[in-house]
């Protein structure tokens, strides 16, 4: 569904892809794994079409997204969820939700719009019960299901979503399993999600970043198993491995 | 997911698959392994510069020298700690070839290793008995734990007699042997001399690994112990045993192209062929985590068959072709090469490495080097006891650094031309 190959992103003159090739296969969950500052954001970016100056090949069905704006990678199905939220703190839940379904309003298309907000509320039915409070003063995690909220809003097949760092481990927990239930309804989905162990437990599949670099891919039981990915990302419950210290 | 999804994977599909393998290989081994980063350096080459698997061929080559030079863990990609099992096998010089296996590695091996043994038809009805010599023992254990994992009966390897193996075949009702070209040419011989019918064993299938054969060779095996023969292609030092393997077509070998990329490549230029020329195997590991090869020099001769296979498999086939393009022997599928036996012969005897020959011989059906030696004042002893002490602690000493049966022979020196 999605194919990336040797893609390298710019910003300026500093390189912060370095050739990454990547494939996400349609009804998958693939999680992108890696320190802070390895390149998955920017990845994120490229795709979505917020950083233009990438060189190399992204195909999303068949399709090359060379050239492609925002506005027109979300009306070819691609929706993204990015880092920090970025909701309207000002207006209220049901506006924001409803700029989601911007490219759905404009093409008069309102049962999808119906459709899509029925989905969102079902996955988080505390949303409809904030539907006129300002978006601001919902709390981190309800502003994270807004922001996913939103971004289905636009009925994409294909979700880029990036977890806000700092969610409680309760709340991850949940998001995930949102994730499983919106692949069970037919959508593909790429993650980024700082806590690895939990990304690596509802994807199919995850690559490792190091310094714009790809250095590992394989299935998530493969990658949960490694110690390299272990002692690197999975965090510090991994005590036996405290003698890297040493 | 099973790995075997890949043998329906449409060629985009499967380019993508290969080229991000390849791609996160040589960022692991560019990063993590000193000898592959200063290569691609000398070459002028990053990992990041090879954005379709045609690049490939702007890499160096890695050749079997490499393993004895970097003795022994300077090729390692992963700290030792994470390696659970170092095998040893023959070296090209004075050092042995020493490999390591993650986890991850053991556990990829005995997937690629199922996969060809489930293209034999190999199930968990089956009594699979493993015979390979001391040399091969690291691919015994492979098949052995492989099999296990398909819910194989195994009886695991070990050195027996003719006879003994014949009774274990019989008396176990073993149905598929896993065995070299010499074993399966002595049991059939063995079984046609004592008159064995078709329904005296259970045996089926017979795996050959270690050598290829030629016709005629699995004709007469197939006729006289009553079997079907399936040829694996393995590299005995590294990495294991069931790279490439026979589908029932019987037509060349299918290569796990989801874990290896073959080339073809011209021996004497190291120009890379056009598909369907014979010229020498290099491969590239696409999954290995602790010890990845980038364009290892096989010394193995093969061509790529072009045709697809009526098996239906999306893997490549190669041909494999008799001969070697090195200074390398295969007795029993061991790899031995002439220059560790030389630099060992230096070491045990006084004598002159240009005056060594060894070539693999066939003692009743048994596969083993025999050495050849012109002898020497140095060498020669009044006591007949003191040479024959000589030559077999220098046997002895061969048999344990090779893992194959040696005989030395001394010949009369012949004079040099024109004295």
């Amino acid at each position: 569904m999605l194919r990336i190959r040797n893609l390298k992103c710019f910003y300026g003159q500093i390189m912060a892809v370095k050739g990454i090739s990547l494939s996400v296969k349609e009804g998958e969950i693939i999680t992108l794994i890696g320190a802070n500052g390895a390149g998955k954001s920017t990845l994120m970016e490229a795709v979505s079409g917020i950083l233009p100056d990438w060189t190399g090949e992204i195909f999303f069905k068949e399709k090359s997204l060379k050239g492609m704006d925002p506005p027109a990678v979300v009306k070819s199905g691609i929706s993204l969820v990015p880092e920090g939220r970025m909701i309207f703190p000002s207006l209220n839940v049901y506006e924001n939700l409803a700029l989601g379904a911007y490219i759905l309003l404009r093409k008069k298309a309102k049962d999808d719009v119906a459709e899509a907000l029925e989905t969102v509320t079902e996955l988080f039915p505390i949303l409809k019960e904030r539907f006129r409070q300002p978006a601001g003063t919902l709390s981190g995690g309800e502003q994270q299901m807004l922001a996913i909220g939103r971004a289905l809003m636009a009925k994409p097949r294909l979700l880029l979503l990036e977890p806000s760092m700092g969610l409680a481990p309760m709340l991850v927990e949940k998001i995930l399993g949102v994730l499983e239930t919106l692949r069970g309804k037919g959508l593909t989905i790429l993650l980024v999600e700082q806590n690895a162990r939990a990304a690596l437990t509802v994807a199919d599949r995850g690559y490792v970043f190091e310094t714009g670099s790809v250095v590992l891919e394989g299935s998530a039981d493969e990658l949960l198993a490694d110690t390299n990915v272990k002692r690197a990302y999975l965090g510090k419950d991994y005590e036996e491995f405290d003698d890297d210290n040493r | 997911m099973t790995t075997d999804d890949f043998l329906n994977y449409p060629p985009e599909e499967k380019n993508q698959l290969q080229l991000e393998r390849l791609q996160s290989t040589l960022n692991r081994a560019y990063r993590q392994v000193n000898f592959h980063r200063q290569r691609m350096n000398a070459a002028g080459i990053e990992p990041g510069q090879v954005e379709a698997l045609a690049d490939l061929t702007k890499l160096p080559f890695m050749e079997r020298a490499d393993f004895n030079e970097h003795y022994p863990y300077e090729l390692f990609a992963v700290p030792l700690r994470d390696i659970v099992r170092i095998h040893t096998a023959p070296g090209t010089s004075r050092n042995p070839t020493v490999s390591g296996y993650t986890a991850q590695d053991l556990g990829m091996w005995r997937r690629i290793t199922a996969r060809a043994m489930s293209a034999a038809s190999v199930s968990d009805h089956d009594i699979l008995q493993i015979a390979f010599n001391q040399g091969l023992a690291n691919w015994g254990r492979d098949y052995k734990d492989s099999a296990e994992d398909m819910g194989v009966s195994v009886i695991p390897n070990t050195l027996l007699s003719i006879d003994k193996h014949f009774m274990v075949l019989r008396d176990y009702k073993t149905t598929v042997l896993v065995t070299t070209p010499a074993l399966a040419r002595q049991l059939a011989d063995y079984m046609h001399k004592m008159q064995v019918g078709p329904a005296a064993l259970n045996l089926h299938t017979i795996i050959i690994a270690g050598e290829t054969i030629p016709d005629d060779f699995r004709k007469a095996i197939e006729a006289r112990a009553f079997v079907s023969c399936w040829l694996h292609y393995g590299l005995s030092e590294v990495p294991g045993p069931a790279i490439a393997f026979e589908c029932d077509t019987h037509n060349g070998l299918h290569i796990s192209e989801d874990h290896f990329l073959a080339e073809i490549i011209d021996p004497e230029t190291q120009a890379l062929l056009p598909a369907g020329n014979a010229g020498e195997l290099v491969l590239t590991t696409l999954t290995t985590r602790a010890f990845p090869l980038i364009r290892f020099r096989t010394g193995d001769r093969a061509r790529v068959i072009t045709e697809p296979c009526a098996c239906g498999r999306s893997l490549a086939r190669i041909e494999w072709l008799a001969g070697r393009t090195d200074d390398v022997m295969k007795v029993d599928g061991v790899t031995i090469h002439g220059r560790q036996v030389r630099t060992i012969l230096e070491d045990m005897l006084p004598v002159a490495s240009g005056q060594v020959t060894s070539r693999v011989r066939d003692d009743n059906g048994r596969k083993l080097l025999e050495i050849v030696l012109p002898m020497n004042d140095e060498i020669f002893s009044d006591e007949i006891k003191e040479l024959e002490k000589l030559l077999r602690k220098a046997e002895n000493r061969l048999r344990e650094d090779l893992g194959v049966a040696v005989a030395i022979r001394l010949i009369e020196p012949t004079r040099p031309g024109g004295d």
